[in-house]
This record gives structure tokens, sequence and C-alpha cells, in this order.
């Protein structure tokens, strides 16, 4: 893994003395992949050893296609889907209005274990996310549950609901913020 | 006993709700419910704004969560989070453990729903080896739900597994995302709670829905009381079989309570009726305007189970306007085991 320490200065007046915080940024992960309908209900974790407890965790993370804009290839997949799921007597009335349900959408989300458990999730639709965790709630990202990152082993999950495209790429970054 | 109208399954933007747990709370209240359960997919972390807005708005909210994965979402209530990314297909009955463990209770969400890649695993597909650790069912899903096409199986599956002697409770799901005077009506799961001074304990309102304490509805409340010789049984009980035996004939009452939602208008008029369903079929179906509060004599051999429904016209069209969960009768069979 590439490792790049970044140095920040940032200057407060604090009784009239001026005092020096230094805040790091550190990249934890930096990752990119290529999924296809086979990672349809798979899921994909990075685990990483935090050596030193962190001030805030960022989260990068998007992926693309969402819709699956080929009404083509869509019409088979989704009259499938209908005569798996509806109700036999619905069948032939949902068939007919198969375009109902298109587009088809690509679906992954992402979750967040730390050493000591289970950390949150973001189970939504949009296929750019960005997030914090990090002690204050008002700053964590709804979703993520508030609290210390220390030291040890993480874990970053994207669940994989479906891939409907032929190719669906995503890209994960984690950054560390320390003191 | 009081009956409070409860919504079972909403979202905030903690996973993909729109509305906050606050202003969803303030809707809530003006749709005339007293307490919702928080079920967003995947996580608990909107638990914490929990406590500071039951107080500000008077709702009561459950925690919950749902479990959103690619093989069925499945309610939980009453627990913190439990794992489920490691299950398979296979697995169902290790997660409902899980969560039985941590003295909460698990529902199937919308089992009939359609699944990948239409709506990534929102039809049931877990294997379900032992139907005695399903608590609930959302058998009413979505706003006006004893007219969605999904709900129709899903009420059915429902009354077979009673059939076959399970005791699964029912509730309605409004699976709320966003706030919208302009929907539709979404049904109240009214939950029997003790006559206990506010604010309800978790623990009774957990224990009432897994009792069967419940009334979905449309508006009206149906409170319905069995008399056999002394003996009164109501929604969750049983009644033994010496009971069931000694008595041939048991006498029904169907108490009907309009709401005072004034969007919800309906109750025991002209031209609606009680019916009353067991797993011998329709027992009665009786005007619900002469028989509203008036006791219903049935027959009381051969039953396993009954419960209680009001059929009627809501905007024109004729459904089920409220049903009960069910009163169980004990059989031989079941004593032996």
């Amino acid at each position: 893994m590439i490792m790049l320490v970044l140095f920040r200065y940032r200057y407060h007046i604090d009784d009239y003395r001026a005092k020096e915080v230094q805040t790091m940024h550190k990249d934890i992960i930096a990752v990119e992949g290529k999924l296809t309908p086979l990672s349809s209900k798979t899921h994909i974790t990075y685990q990483v050893h935090l050596e030193q407890p962190l001030s805030a965790l960022e989260i990068d993370f998007r992926y693309a296609p969402k819709p699956f804009l080929d009404r083509e290839a869509s019409q088979p997949l989704i009259l499938e889907a209908i005569e798996t799921y509806s109700d036999p007597a619905w069948v032939e009335l949902h068939k007919k209005q198969w375009e109902n349900f298109y587009p088809l959408q690509n679906l992954l989300t992402l979750s967040l274990d730390s050493p000591t458990g289970f950390r949150g999730s973001a189970h939504r639709h949009a296929p750019e996310q960005q997030h914090i965790i990090c002690p204050d709630r008002s700053k964590t990202s709804p979703g993520f549950i508030a609290g210390d990152v220390p030291s040890g082993v993480w874990k970053v999950t994207i669940s994989v609901h479906c891939v409907v495209t032929p190719d669906c790429r995503y890209e994960l970054s984690v950054r560390g913020t320390g003191r | 006993m009081r009956w409070l109208p409860f919504e079972l399954h909403t979202h905030t933007p903690h996973s993909d709700g729109t509305h906050s747990l606050l202003e969803m709370c303030r809707a809530a209240a003006e749709l005339g419910l007293d307490g919702i359960a928080l079920t967003d997919h995947n996580t608990v972390s909107g638990l914490a704004d929990a406590e500071a807005v039951s107080k500000q708005t008077g709702i009561t909210i459950i925690p919950g969560m749902e479990w959103t994965t690619f093989y069925g979402h499945m309610l939980t209530l009453g627990a913190p989070y439990c794992e489920w990314r490691d299950l398979g297909p296979g697995d169902i009955h290790k997660g409902i453990a899980r969560v039985h463990e941590q003295g909460g209770i698990v529902g199937i969400a919308h089992p009939y729903s359609f699944g990948s890649p239409i709506c990534t695993g929102c039809h049931w597909d877990y294997t379900i080896s032992d139907w005695n650790q399903i608590d609930y069912m959302e058998v009413w899903h979505e706003t006006m739900p004893p007219m969605k096409n999904h709900n129709v199986p899903a009420f059915r599956q429902w009354t077979e597994l009673l059939n076959e002697g399970y005791r699964i409770s029912a509730t309605a799901g409004r699976d709320w995302h966003r706030s919208n005077p302009a929907d539709n009506l979404a049904a109240y799961t009214y939950i029997g709670l003790p006559d206990a001074p506010l604010p309800h304990s978790l623990t009774d309102i957990i224990a009432a829905i897994r009792q069967g304490q419940i009334c979905l509805s449309m508006g009206p409340l149906l409170e319905i009381s069995l008399t056999l010789g002394a003996d009164q049984y109501g929604l969750g009980d049983e009644v033994p079989l010496v009971i069931r035996e000694a008595h041939s004939v048991a006498e029904l009452t169907v108490q009907i309570t309009r709401s005072a939602q004034p969007e919800r208008p309906w109750g025991a008029e002209e031209g609606t009726l009680i019916i009353v369903d067991s797993n011998l079929g329709e027992l009665a179906k009786v005007p619900a305007c002469g028989y509203d509060g008036l006791p219903i004599m049935l027959t009381t051999a051969g039953l396993g189970w009954l419960r209680v429904r009001l059929f009627g016209t809501i905007d024109g069209i004729l459904t089920t306007m409220a049903c009960t969960n069910a009163i169980y009768f004990a059989n031989g069979q079941r004593d032996e085991e």
C-alpha cells in the first residue's frame, strides 16, 4: 500500500498566544476495481491495520454507471424478474408494463467495522459518497456511529447488492486525520 | 389494555430516507400515531436522536433495523445491531438467533415484493426451516396496503401458516421514506399495551407484538373478546383444550371504534361486514352495524385459530378495512409436544 503523509499547519489565537496545531492527513486505503454481474450478491472487504489512533476517518466512495441505460438488454432481465417474483395472476399484466421497471440500477453500499465492532453503514443509492467518522456526532456522517478512531484492525466492506451493467467500476479511498 | 396506533417500518437519512427522525415524528403525530419503529437499512446510528425526538414530539420510538440483505429484508425490533453480512441464503436461522439472544424480535418485511434486479433483496428468498422462529410478518406493506397486489400472497401465506398451527403475528408497515402530506394513507398497526403509566416500556411493546396483540387497520380499531363459559380470551391468547371441549359454543364480541382522524372516517356503517376467519374458513359474515358490541355465536368444534376482519368500502373499492391478529385454540397434538 502506498502511504502518503501530508502536513498542514493551522494557527489559532488562544489567550493572546499563537499556538501551532499540527494536523496530519494520512492515506489509508486507495483502491479501485471492476465488477461484472457475476459480483452481484458478494461482499468486498478491505481490511487495514491502524498503528496509531486517529481523530477522524474520511471515506470517499464512487461507482459508475448507476443506471443501466440499455433498453434492449434490460428487457429480458426485467421479464425474467417478473416471471420469478410476480403472483401468477399478474404476470402477463406486469410483462406488458415492463418499462415501469426501466432503467435497472446498480447498487453498491458501504459499511464500516472498527476493532471493537460495527460502526455503521450507508445504505443509500447515491453513486458518489463522502463520509466522516469521528467522535463528534454532529460531524459524523448519517448512517455511521460517532466515536473514537482507535488503533487496530478496521474493515471497510462494499456490499455488492446488484451489478446489472456489463461493467461497473468503483473507487474507494480512506484517509485518516490525526494530530 | 389500551390500543395505540404505531408505524413499524420507517427510514431516515441514516439510510435512504429523506425526512429526519424529528420531521418524521412530527408528521407521525399529525397522522394520529402514538409511536414508530425506526428501522433504517443496516444501521442503528439514527437512534442516537431518539430520546430527544421522543421527548419533543411525544412519539414513542422503538429501536429497530431492517436487515437489507441479498436474500430478503428482515425487520428487527428491540435489538441492537446484529450481524448479517456473513450469512448465506440457508443461514437465516443463525441470524434470527442473534436477534433473539439480544432480546429482539424479527419480522419478514414485504415478503412478496419483486426482488433483484428490480428491487435488490426485496423478495424473501431465505430458507425457513422453523417458522416458530419468525415472530411476525409484514402482511400489509406501503400505503393503502389492502389494495396492493404484492400484499395478497403475503396475507395468504400468513393465513396458511396459521392453518398449519404456527403462531405468527401480522403487522402493517408503510416503509416510510419521506413525509409528504399528499401521500395516500398508510395503515395503522394498533398494539394492545397494558394500562400502565406512560411512557410505554419497550419490553411491553415488544412482548405485545410477539404475542399478536395487534389490529391492522386503515382507521377503525377492532377490539375482540371471546367468551367460553366464565372465561374470556383476547388477541394472542390461547383457549385451552379442556375449555374448548367443555363449551361447544363461544360468544365473540367485536367493538368497532372509529379513528379520531378525520381522514379515516370508516367504522361500523351500513354495508360494512364483520367477517370471522378461521382454519375452518369463514365462520361468520354479519353486518357490522348490527353486531358492533353484540355477541356473535360460534361453534368451537375443530377450531385452531380465528381472527376478525372488517370489510367495507374505501374510496369506492370493497376491501378489508381492518384485520385483527389471531386468538388460538390449543389442540391435543400440540399439548403432547
